[in-house]
């Protein structure tokens, strides 16, 4: 019995952990589709399905072992992938945020205005008849009613008990709420309108006055569109996410929702001067940054390597040494840069004794973001030239010398060629990451210096990831849609140069 | 002696002048954090005194929760260091053992997968973690188990490839002995390859661990809240724009994170510089 357990044991386990995933997937899938979110809560059930026909059954032997790797990629980076391409085909920012649904009911939410006289009334939150109900109080013309969604009762004075003020605080049938109660319902009571004289309601303007108003916004659900009733204005879906006012179309309902506009976002990339001209700077720059970053990198690198190509003495120490650069975490290494390039107290000006603003000044900024990097990334390029000098057959370079070329015609016909050769694929794939390199702007001059005057955000040390970054998740407007478009791009440059080295590699002749 | 200048002093030049700039940055960082003024101006070169009020000030400052953003950092990184090469590993196996239908497109979409900068897709990311925030608080945006699985999906395609490619190096011929003897793909998955794998998974592990260290706009955006932050994202915000004030802690803060990280890599090296020439980029 205990050994047949033991040999099962491992079955067991798979069961145990197979049901435990499965439930709790099941119990996330559930919660997305109470909250409408459909497409998680699609995918999720669809994971569940193939999970358990995968590990139940002997279907596929090789998907048992890549579905837990594929589900993550598919989650984490080709659903966000694919995503970045629908959102970039829709107007999707600060203002145009919501669903369209939300946007409605939102707009009638606060499509009210309130009535000529300003009426207000004192009020006390409570129960009536087992709804939501308002005890209010007119305590100078001493009036008194009692409001509901859906009905209102004027009370005449004597059956009120008032406090010091004239508020009416008791009414039979009436119960007040208690503190608690009130911030419990608080969403339902302040959003709940007591009906008042004609079309008029009471709103609650926090929990002891209400406004009297009306629905000016009505929104006809069978045309789509928003009507002013009381100037007779008519709003309709402009198409890039808004109610428009038909007669002044710049004059739109807010919130508005996010809205597909298919390839405005592109068609303004190519167009509109204002998203050109900051794109086109910052894509010269990136270029230039990166380009500059792997030449500079690469020809420290690589001296350094024919430097310490000889056992000279301390090799060892100098090389230890070099390396520390590329093992200390670079944040921090960043941050530190970022210290040392201080103005007033920096040690860079402090040992060159000059006073320069580094980070204020475009090409000062431009010269301390290429040095940092080759800070950090020259110790790459001379560990991988000194590797790859170690690969060149030394037969070549001694051939050579014997038929009397001089070490500098050596050089630069055998083993510099053949260096080339080797390292050509990491030189494409440094100059793709560092085209990415966020970190080293973000936190190096956060892509300054800018121009406070011209009202664009991009800055002259901004690389188009950063400056997507500042696009998407920036202080004033985030616009996820444009960002998102200008992520795509980024990505179809990036797909390019890695395939171009690839091809140089001819890694993908070794895929069998 | 001639021969010795000609041949040697220039490389010795070079080294001296390399090793002076590699190290200079260090150097500061280091007599910063045991000056005890704390502040970043540089009033001589060689320390006059020496301190360890900045060490003392990171942990018992109140306002420096150090410790909890060291252990948030090594949480994550090392939860993220042993799943993604749990997970990774049964993938990487079947990519480089197994036959399947579709297996050189699914390898070459792996490789386009790994290729793209997970950063690009950060709008998205961040979208679709507000909306998984929305029916699962504690795993949605802003949570650090949400940034785990963010993590732990965008390390997936680097750590699938890098594994592959050593996995590849492994010698075939034990697993088809294995399969001659008339093993399942499941025994020889745990019986011959993962025993023999265990120094190449260690090594992915710790440099997952590394990347995930380093990683910084993913965890600014999601832990908002000052003791859920990681290291860099603390320290970030520490000196942010207070560089004058904060410098010495912030010097003495640096040192502290970086050393796990600098004896890790030390101890890689031959790995990491073999991972980079496979064409991986540390960050």
């Amino acid at each position: 019995m205990l050994e047949s357990l033991f040999r099962n044991l491992p079955k067991v386990l798979k069961y145990v952990f197979l049901a435990l995933t499965i439930s709790i997937l099941l119990m996330f899938t559930q919660s997305a589709f109470a909250k409408k979110e459909y497409e998680i809560g699609v995918f999720l059930l669809v994971s569940i399905i193939v999970i358990a026909i995968t590990y139940l059954t002997t279907f596929s032997i090789p998907l048992k072992f890549f579905l837990p790797g594929i589900l993550f990629l598919t989650a984490f980076v080709i659903g966000p992938i694919l995503y970045t391409v629908v959102m970039s085909t829709y107007q999707y920012q600060t203002g145009n945020y919501i669903s369209k649904d939300q946007s409605i009911e939102r707009v009638q939410m606060l499509g009210i205005a309130p009535d000529e006289a300003n009426t207000t009334f004192d009020v006390v939150v409570g129960k009536y008849n087992n709804q939501i109900a308002v005890l209010a109080s007119d305590s100078i013309n001493q009036r008194y009613l009692l409001s509901t969604s859906t009905e209102k009762i004027e009370l005449s004075p004597s059956l009120v008990t008032v406090d010091e003020n004239g508020v009416a605080t008791k009414v039979n049938d009436f119960t007040p709420a208690t503190g608690d109660e009130i911030v419990q319902l608080d969403f339902e009571i302040s959003s709940t309108r007591f009906k008042y004289e004609g079309d008029y309601f009471i709103m609650l303007e926090g929990s002891s006055v209400g406004a009297v108003a009306r629905q000016v916004l009505d929104y006809v659900k069978s045309a789509d569109k928003f009507i002013n009733l009381v100037d007779g204005t008519e709003y309709v879906d402009n198409g890039r996410g808004n109610y428009a006012n038909t007669d002044n179309l710049e004059d739109v309902l807010q919130p508005g929702w996010r809205s597909p506009i298919w390839f405005s976002h592109y068609i303004d990339l190519v167009k509109d001067e204002s998203v050109r001209n900051p794109l086109f700077t910052v894509f010269i720059w990136t270029v230039v940054f990166a380009f500059l970053t792997v030449l500079t990198q690469f020809a420290l690198g690589l001296l350094v390597a024919m430097a310490m190509n000889k056992p000279i003495k301390g090799r060892r120490v100098y090389r230890s040494i070099f390396i520390l650069p590329y093992a200390i975490p670079s944040i921090m290494s960043i941050l530190v840069w970022g210290g040392m390039f201080n103005t007033e107290f920096g040690a860079i000006n402090a040992l060159l004794g000059t006073e320069i603003a580094w980070f204020q000044n475009a090409t000062f900024a431009r010269v301390a973001v290429i040095l940092v990097n080759l800070w950090l990334g020259f110790p790459y390029f001379y560990l991988i030239t000194s590797g790859a000098m170690q690969a060149i057959p030394s037969e070549l370079s001694e051939a050579a010398a014997i038929d009397g070329a001089s070490p500098r015609q050596v050089f630069a016909r055998i083993t510099l060629p053949l260096l080339l050769k080797i390292v050509t694929p990491l030189l494409i794939a440094s100059f793709a990451f560092n085209f990415n390199n966020f970190n080293l702007i973000f936190l190096l001059t956060g892509g300054g210096p800018r121009n406070e005057l011209d009202g664009q955000i991009a800055g002259a040390t901004d690389i188009l990831i950063s400056y997507t970054y500042k696009i998407a998740f920036g202080s004033n407007v985030q616009d996820l849609g444009l960002a998102s478009a200008i992520s795509v791009i980024i990505f179809i440059i990036i797909a390019s140069i890695s395939l171009f080295g690839v091809r140089k590699s001819k890694v993908l002749d070794s895929f069998s | 002696m001639n021969k010795w200048i000609t041949d040697n002093l220039w490389r010795h030049v070079v080294g001296v002048l390399v090793a002076f700039f590699a190290l200079f940055p260090l150097y500061l960082v280091i007599i910063s954090s045991v000056n005890p003024t704390g502040s970043l101006q540089v009033s001589s070169f060689i320390p006059t005194e020496f301190s360890l009020k900045n060490y003392q000030q990171l942990f018992n400052d109140p306002t420096i929760p150090y410790l909890v953003w060291m252990k948030n950092t090594l949480l994550i990184s090392g939860a993220v260091a042993i799943l993604s090469v749990i997970i990774g590993a049964s993938s990487a196996f079947a990519f480089s053992r197994l036959r399947f239908k579709g297996k050189k497109f699914g390898i070459q979409l792996l490789f386009l997968v790994q290729m793209f900068p997970a950063i690009l897709a950060l709008s998205a990311v961040y979208v679709i973690m507000e909306r998984v925030y929305n029916f699962a608080p504690g795993y949605g945006l802003g949570t650090q188990p949400g940034l785990l699985l963010v993590y732990l999906g965008g390390a997936m395609g680097v750590n699938i490839w890098l594994l592959k490619g050593f996995v590849d190096s492994i010698p075939i011929e034990l697993d088809e002995a294995a399969k001659v003897d008339g093993a399942s793909a499941m025994q020889t998955y745990w019986q011959i390859f993962i025993p023999l794998a265990a120094p190449i998974l260690a090594v992915v592990s710790l440099l997952s661990f590394i990347g995930t260290f380093n990683e910084f706009i993913l965890a600014r955006l999601f832990l908002v809240d000052m003791n859920s932050r990681t290291i860099a994202v603390g320290l970030q915000g520490f000196i942010g724009g207070q560089y004058s004030q904060n410098w010495g802690a912030f010097a003495a803060g640096s040192i502290i994170a970086s050393i796990p990280i600098v004896i890790i890599f030390l101890s890689l090296q031959k790995y990491i510089i073999s991972g980079l020439t496979a064409g991986s980029v540390k960050g």
